[in-house]
């Protein structure tokens, strides 16, 4: 029950990183290892969770740091698909707003698409 | 069912005691999401006293047991460890609403442990720390 990291080549500033097995104590740092030099140039990080089957504190800590780095220049850390066991320490936790967890990868795109239109237009960002 | 464990405080000892947990607990027969929930509070729990019970060697051996007991209604789990006194639920509860930038990363692991479990109690036994979970069967 290794943790699987499957990270996508990003495009137009979008990254889809797929993770799988475990994202806890022990395995947390391979996880931020391999995303922190990913970070600076990344408007939105697609997480799709299809895969993964638990997480503890140390994989949300992850997923916060991630969360800082992104909002630091207005980009988003978007959730795809979360299982059960990950779903209720989301809710827990509030560690992703709700309207950032996608069940489908179609609604993902479609968000993900609308955010770009609005980085082209120049809107300010209506949180 | 009566199930009781002991390692090392050593983070790298954590892994093996979480699988031998849920391994038992399969074989128990016990349904995915309360396996999942054990899960998760061990390694909240174990991982803090792994971090904070540290007294800089005076104790050449310290150890954490687990001991779980099953009965009609729940788990009811035992965490005991010699490390220096530690209660890990003296902490204010974290900020979740807060934005994202001024939120801590850290601090998560208690709230959960706590939402998790139908009660969970901490006394300090000397020269023990033990924490009382019960989690619901159903």
């Amino acid at each position: 029950m290794e943790l699987q990291i499957h990270i996508d080549p990003p495009s137009n500033g979008s990254q889809r990183i797929a993770l799988g097995g475990r994202l806890d104590t022990d395995s947390y740092a391979e996880f931020d290892r391999q995303l922190e030099p990913l970070l600076p140039g990344m408007q939105s990080l697609l997480l799709d969770l299809s895969e993964l089957v638990y997480i503890s504190s140390a994989g949300i800590r992850s997923i916060f740091r991630a969360r800082k780095a992104l909002a630091g220049h207005s980009g988003k850390v978007l959730v795809l698909n979360p299982q059960p066991q990950i779903q209720k320490v989301f809710d827990v936790v509030k560690a992703v707003p709700l309207n950032e967890i996608f069940s489908s990868a179609a609604e993902a795109d479609a968000y993900l698409d609308a955010m770009q239109r609005k980085v082209l237009r120049g809107d300010e960002d209506e949180d | 069912m009566r199930l009781r464990l002991q390692i090392p405080c050593e983070r790298t000892q954590l892994g093996l005691l979480l699988d031998s947990i849920e391994q038992s607990l399969l074989e128990h027969g016990i349904a995915r999401e309360l396996r999942d929930d054990m899960r998760l509070i061990a390694e909240e729990v174990v991982c803090n006293a792994i971090e904070h019970g540290d007294d800089g060697g005076e104790h050449a051996q310290r150890r954490i047991a687990v001991d779980i007991a099953r009965d009609d209604d729940g788990l009811h789990v035992e965490f005991r460890d010699n490390g220096k006194p530690f209660d890990p639920l003296d902490h204010d509860p974290p900020e979740l609403d807060a934005d994202i930038l001024d939120r801590p990363v850290g601090g998560l692991g208690v709230h959960l442990v706590r939402e998790l479990a139908r009660s969970v109690r901490y006394v300090r036994e000397e020269p023990y720390n033990v924490l009382h979970v019960v989690l619901r069967t159903r």
